[in-house]
């Protein structure tokens, strides 16, 4: 898997001789991205109604005392003024420091790295299942005639429709209550991965399943295919060795935005199943008003979209051969 | 053969379900002990288990199972002893003797004597620690002096009729000394008491877990047994969506949730196999104030007007299903000296209307709404998510639709709670509903003092009516101070019938407080002082 990534990425670069200035670019606007999510963050969070010395001091409505208020903000040096606050918490986060959450009391990273695991598992089981329901679905209703296409279509609509926590509460109730099958809140082991897995793949399922069956009918029509055909290639190697890669194309493309969708959906599905993660850790730390904690977050997440959008290039190139003949 | 094997298989296995029916479930009543417990809480989950940091509900929930108070009240609202066996108020109220147990020792070993309380007292008292909820308690506390090692003498500036009902409270109880020593943040993880279990782990987000102490000698009086718990660990989970709560249960996966819906309610009360325990909280009912400090509300009659037109029995039925009582006192139902006036809140639209026009809103526009000088009857509502269920917003629904009628227009704002306080610290509000938990009726005191109306440096402040009445402050400092039982009934009596008759607040039920229990489980109470989940006479049947 590697060696033809690095074989698709680097020709361009290698061809051109301007290898340094794109990677500068691309730096450059990795931090540029990051500085302004963590300024937007900052204010944002710090403008609504809301007062972190509270969040220190055990939540907002804890009444705390004006010692115990005074103290805390002496502390966090939220006596400051805010551009000060500001000027001091970018410094610290240039140079790696993510500070520490004034609710739980611990380093962000510390925070950050044991929710990470179980939402970034969470976010590609649920992106492996949406991308077997969306090929399933578009492959079957392409081979089986335009009432197939109709429904697979329908279903398509209506599963990118549906809200996670109606879909969560509605697994819940049939699989759990019900029938008694699944566990209707998390529990170790992978049995407790069913329900948020469905929940987050199926509405993912929909959007790629959509986007799909329009290029595979685009290609079905296309010359290419008639050219293969003409070879004599079989219908199912026609299907699996050109329209489905000819699909998987704006497929990849969607597959960041689906990144940040799987996350903010995390959110809800994590709170509705009981689970620890990321997206249960950022509500609580938005309500909490906890600043450090919720840029923290943000920043991971934005790193993850970049890292996802920077992946989806190179499989662009990979799948798509006109990447590396230097045409596009 | 093929087909066979399925078939044995369906029919050992029907067999199996056959045979598990047929041995009928444990029915013996002998508490047995062994097991785990798995409590699944909606309340938001502590950032600190050691409820003297902050204070606040869900610290107290957990922090029954492995702290103690010094003592405690038992179902009819009477203090009974618990680590403190008895006590004596100086004559002049200034100073209380507390003669402390002689044999309980905290889980790390430490001994639980008189300067294991002064030691916990200091760390209420002190501002590094950020208490709250036990700071305010101890307001009037000057002193605390070890007399002998079984004596401690708290020692007032003024003296305190609700110091017993303050102590009685988790956020005020004994945690050890050489404990407390740690850092902060150890003692938030692992705090120690000498209660029935010990917080073993805190995994965060997902649950807590706690062990047994088997050295565990120091039940509060009214505890059906001695000796240690029956449950050998508690697994303490966080479930903050109340659907999956509820199915969690019904699936068996837990065994106790609270926070329980009407909904989640009313099914369990028609399964055969769950229990449901309706424990409302002390302190103040539920109620939406009137702030009367700004216009429309300045106004009596408009107070009236608005609680006359709000038709809150027909909203309280349909949406909570029996599940909750209407309330006509500013004080929960548990509270003794809680008193009551139905009469004064009957639902009138024509005298709503009588009343309006008196106060000069006599015109009405296109919309419905009356006006007065140009001005439309407006009403803000902050609503706190956090804190109203989703059936109590929807109640607020209803009677913005029956208030709308009289010619009110009410704008409901939900909220999250940070905003919501930040709306509340603005003054820009006519109506708000917000819970208040506290033992004993001095939670009058807190909630319509004039001292209230003033913000603390947080810009907080609980007197949300904003009732500024010299007559009704003397009557609750007087109440506060008294040592006379009978006295200081009448002195609230009088001060609730002001706060009522002055038409300052809607009172709604009490301050929902419901426990669902699976099939399992036995022997189950909430603890009278705040109404948390007391485990330590609960066991399991197989």
């Amino acid at each position: 898997m590697v060696e033809p990534l690095i074989e698709a990425a680097m020709p361009a670069a290698r061809t051109s001789g301007r290898w340094l200035p794109w990677l500068v670019a691309r730096v450059g606007g990795i931090v540029f991205v990051l500085w302004a999510v963590a300024t937007v963050t900052f204010f944002a969070i710090r403008l609504i109604p809301g007062d972190p010395a509270e969040a220190i001091l055990g939540g907002p409505g804890s009444q705390a005392s004006a010692e115990a208020l005074a103290h805390a903000r002496t502390e966090y040096g939220l006596d400051k003024p805010l551009v000060v606050q500001y000027l001091v918490y970018i410094a610290r986060l240039a140079r790696g420091d993510l500070g520490q959450s004034y609710s739980l009391h611990k380093s962000v990273i510390d925070v950050i790295v044991e929710n990470i695991g179980g939402t970034l598992l969470l976010a590609l089981l649920s992106l492996a299942l949406g991308s077997l329901i969306a090929t399933t679905l578009s492959a079957w209703s392409m081979h089986s005639g335009r009432l197939a296409a109709g429904v697979g279509s329908v279903l398509e609509i209506v599963a990118a429709a549906v809200p996670h926590f109606w879909l969560a509460i509605s697994l819940i109730l049939v699989f759990s209550t019900t029938l008694g099958w699944l566990p209707p809140v998390s529990v170790p082991g992978a049995v407790g991965y069913v329900l948020p897995v469905v929940t987050l793949g199926v509405p993912l399922a929909g959007f790629l399943g959509q986007v799909m069956r329009d290029s595979m009918l685009d290609a079905m029509a296309s010359p290419f295919v008639l050219a293969a055909r003409a070879r004599g290639e079989s219908e199912s190697g026609l299907f699996w060795r050109h329209v489905l890669r000819h699909a998987a194309i704006p497929a990849i493309g969607i597959a960041g935005w689906a990144f940040g969708s799987l996350i903010s959906g995390a959110v809800i599905v994590e709170t509705i199943f009981a689970r620890a993660g990321l997206g249960r850790t950022l509500l609580s730390a938005v309500q909490l008003r906890d600043v450090p904690l919720v840029v923290g977050v943000v920043l991971v997440v934005a790193l993850g979209y970049i890292v996802m959008t920077t992946l989806t290039d190179l499989a662009d190139r990979l799948v798509d051969p006109r990447h590396r003949r230097g045409h596009a | 053969m093929k087909r066979l094997f399925p078939t044995l298989v369906g029919i050992a296995s029907v067999a199996i379900l056959v045979a598990g029916c047929s041995t009928a479930p444990a029915t013996s009543t002998a508490p047995h002990s062994g097991g785990t417990l798995v409590y699944a809480t909606g309340d938001a989950e502590p950032t600190c288990l050691d409820p003297h940091v902050g204070g606040n509900y869900p610290q107290a929930l957990v922090a029954t199972q492995y702290l103690e108070s010094l003592v405690s009240k038992d179902a009819k609202g009477a203090i009974i002893p618990w680590l403190a066996t008895k006590w004596k108020e100086s004559t002049d109220g200034l100073s209380w003797d507390f003669t402390l147990r002689n044999n309980v020792k905290f889980t790390d070993g430490t001994t639980f004597d008189a300067n294991a309380v002064v030691a916990n007292i200091a760390h209420l008292q002190d501002p590094t620690t950020g208490s709250s909820t036990g700071y305010l308690a101890l307001a009037k506390v000057s002193k605390v002096t070890a007399v002998d090692a079984h004596t401690a003498r708290i020692t007032l500036s003024s003296p305190d009729s609700a110091l017993l009902d303050s102590l009685s409270q988790p956020w005020l109880d004994m945690e050890s000394p050489k404990a407390l020593k740690r850092s902060q943040d150890v003692n938030c993880e692992s705090p120690v008491g000498t209660g029935p279990f010990i917080v073993k782990r805190w995994d965060r987000q997902q649950s807590i877990t706690l062990v047994r102490n088997d050295n565990y000698n120091s039940p509060p009086a009214d505890a059906a047994h001695t000796g240690p718990a029956y449950l050998k660990s508690i697994d303490w989970r966080f479930l903050p969506d109340s659907a999956s709560r509820y199915a969690a249960l019904q699936a068996g996966t837990v065994d106790v949730i609270d926070n329980a819906q009407p909904d989640a309610i009313v099914s369990a009360e028609k399964t055969k196999s769950l229990k449901h325990v309706d424990a409302p909280r002390p302190g103040a009912s539920d109620r939406i104030e009137l702030n009367s400090s700004i216009a429309p509300f300045n106004d009596k009659r408009v107070r009236e007007a608005f609680i006359r037109s709000a038709s809150v029995n027909a909203g309280i039925k349909t949406l909570f299903f029996g599940t909750a009582k209407r309330s006509y006192s500013a004080l929960s139902s548990v509270e003794a000296l809680g008193y009551s006036e139905p009469a004064l809140f009957g639902y009138d639209q024509k005298q709503a209307a009588a009343l309006l026009d008196e106060a000069g809103w006599t015109q009405t526009n296109a919309e419905g709404y009356r006006v007065k000088d140009g001005k439309v009857l407006e009403l803000n509502f902050p609503v706190s998510t956090n804190q109203s269920i989703p059936a109590e917003q929807s109640l607020f629904e209803q009677l913005q639709a029956s208030a709308k009628q009289a010619g009110f227009k009410v704008d409901l704002h939900p909220l999250d709670l940070a905003s919501w306080y930040g709306a509340l610290g603005k003054n820009d509000y006519n109506l708000v509903s917000a819970p208040y938990t506290k033992v004993g009726p001095d939670v009058l005191r807190i909630l319509f003092d004039s001292d209230g109306t003033v913000p603390a440096p947080s810009g907080y402040f609980a007197n949300h009516s904003q009732v500024k009445d010299p007559a009704l402050d003397e009557l609750l400092v007087k109440a506060s101070e008294s040592s006379s039982p009978t006295e200081r009934a009448a002195l609230y009596k009088n001060a609730q019938k002001i706060v009522l008759a002055g038409y300052y607040i809607l009172p709604l039920y009490d301050q929902q407080n419901h426990y669902l229990l699976g099939s399992k489980v036995n022997g189950f109470r909430a603890l009278p002082s705040v109404s948390t989940p007391e485990l330590y006479d609960t066991w399991l049947s197989h």
